[in-house]
């Protein structure tokens, strides 16, 4: 236990450290939901309706860069290999990493809000919700996206690998988390946004379970 | 040479592809004899007319690049319980089998969608999920192409499978449930009885077809893997066969 | 939906026609790529 805090301490300091890039990040996502919103043209109504659809494509695009760069540090100077010679098990290590991913995700997620809103004229009363499913939704993306991004940051092509192995597998983020969001934002007159909530946690919950299984097969040498 | 058990099994000459060019002769054999039946034999269906007999071409790949993915997400299993190189070779075939299978099972998904729904894509989610698989199984042969290191190939390779294979039959009820909403167009289910024997015959066909393809893929990939993991060639013995191994990685 | 579709006997070949291509496609390749790898292999072997 003390481990996963340490490992989770030590990568929230280095994302901290690199704020600056977060900061890039996050410019990069609100200049991705500017250019979807030219994609529709200045159609107000249209805009309102997929707005959800472009905050969650815009945080998908995001957290590629967020997940590669999470690694980019450990392959400076060999650090990882520094790091396996803790006597701290790679499951741990997996899961401060993907802890401290989601941590940033999220935030990015929440700060990415209000440029929806204020974009597509798609704000929602119901906050809480809303920060619920972005909660639940970037945890889909950063348990598989972490476990990636430790294979992809190995190798040569790794800006290509990591988006094509990552895509497919968040079909089902997506497509919950776009769901559940436009409810919010449009309304939920039949009380369906528990439903998609729940495929999110389950989804959730297998891919946290797989990632800290098979982490430790991944960073073996 | 280094004789681990997993050498020995690699060492063997390259044994006689009789076995797998007879499994693709009696596949082609049976894929003609039930298109054959399919195509000229069997009665038009009531509603769907002669558009009917793609089915009996299509329900049978749909089977078979099922059976491939799922064994090769046993041949991933596998290899991170033994770490036999033998299993990651049929890993390498079978993907790539499933992901040509998978591939066809779209186009030919989109031919009969056409007169049928009157578009090309309808957002099936048996058909939207082959086509997230396709994605997901095809960036692993990606992985495989950039990844030098034959134990990390592998082990990465299997991982990605299980991976991506847990998640297929997530996505197929999320994209179920979101077309759901949507449509009340369903594909046909059920296949009378009059049409049973063209649609079992192709499906033995594609079976023995792939499993032959499998098996000739997997000795590639051993042979390929064999002059990976070769003892480094002495200087003084040239460089010429320095160039023919890794030359030999890409795909 | 109801009623019969006509003809639409051009899908049918269409379909058919691609699934052979296909597998036909693959199982050259395989060959070819068999044959090129069982070549290299024992260039290889004699080298060393």
């Amino acid at each position: 236990m003390s481990e996963l805090v340490a490992a989770v301490r030590k990568d929230l300091l280095l994302h901290w450290r690199g704020r600056i890039q977060a900061v890039a990040i996050f410019a990069f996502g609100a200049s991705a939901l500017l250019l979807f919103s030219f994609a529709i043209g200045p159609d107000s109504l249209a805009l309102r309706q997929y707005a959800a659809g472009f905050l969650w494509l815009g945080l998908l695009l995001a957290s590629t860069l967020t997940l590669a760069e999470s690694f980019e540090r450990e392959m400076e100077e060999q650090a990882l290999e520094g790091l396996l010679l803790l006597p701290a098990s790679p499951t741990s290590l997996y899961y401060g990493k993907a802890l401290a991913n989601w941590a940033l995700l999220a935030l990015l997620g929440v700060a990415l809000v209000p440029v929806m809103v204020v974009l597509y004229d798609a704000g929602t009363m119901r906050l809480l919700p809303l920060l619920g499913i972005i909660v639940l939704g970037t945890a889909g993306l950063s348990a598989p996206g972490t476990l990636y991004a430790a294979m992809t940051a190995q190798t040569r092509s790794r800006q290509t690998l990591l988006p094509l192995l990552f895509f497919p597998l968040v079909v089902p983020v997506l497509l919950a988390a776009v769901k559940a969001t436009s409810l919010l934002i449009l309304g939920d007159p039949m009380g369906q946004l528990r439903p998609w909530a729940m495929l999110l946690f389950l989804f959730d919950a297998i891919q946290w379970s797989l990632g800290g299984l098979l982490f430790g097969r991944v960073l073996e040498d | 040479m280094i004789h681990t058990s997993s050498n020995t099994s690699m060492m063997r000459k390259p044994v006689d592809s009789r076995i797998p060019l007879a499994l693709v002769a009696l596949g082609v054999c049976c894929l003609l004899a039930g298109s054959y039946w399919g195509l000229a034999r069997a009665p038009s269906e009531i509603f769907m007319g002669d558009v009917q007999r793609i089915m009996y071409v299509h329900v049978p790949t749909a089977w078979n690049a099922m059976l491939t993915l799922v064994f090769a997400f046993t041949c991933a299993l596998l290899f991170l319980f033994t770490n036999d190189w033998k299993w990651d070779n049929r890993l390498e075939g079978a993907i790539e089998v499933g992901v040509v299978l998978s591939l066809l099972l779209c186009i030919q998904g989109s031919i009969w969608a056409k007169p049928t729904w009157g578009v090309w894509w309808d957002w099936d989610p048996r058909l939207t999920t082959t086509a997230v698989m396709v994605c997901a199984f095809g960036g692993i042969l990606a992985l495989r192409a950039f990844v030098e290191d034959p134990m990390k190939r592998a082990v990465w390779s299997a991982v990605c499978c299980i991976v991506a294979s847990a998640d297929v039959p997530i996505v197929y009820f999320s994209v179920k449930w979101w077309n759901s909403l949507h449509q009340a167009q369903s594909s046909p289910e059920t296949v009378s009885k009059a049409f049973h024997w063209p649609l079992r015959i192709n499906a033995f066909g594609i079976l023995f077809l792939w499993t032959g393809f499998v098996m000739l893929r997997s000795r590639i990939a051993a042979l390929r893997l064999r002059s990976e993991l070769a003892p480094p060639i002495p200087a003084s013995a040239g460089t010429e066969a320095a160039g023919a191994a890794p030359a030999g990685a890409a795909l | 939906m109801s009623g019969v579709i006509q003809g639409g006997w051009e899908y049918v070949i269409a379909a058919y026609a691609v699934t052979a291509a296909v597998l036909a496609a693959y199982g050259a390749s395989i060959f070819l790529r068999g044959r090129a790898e069982r070549q290299r292999a024992p260039r290889a072997a004699e080298d060393r």
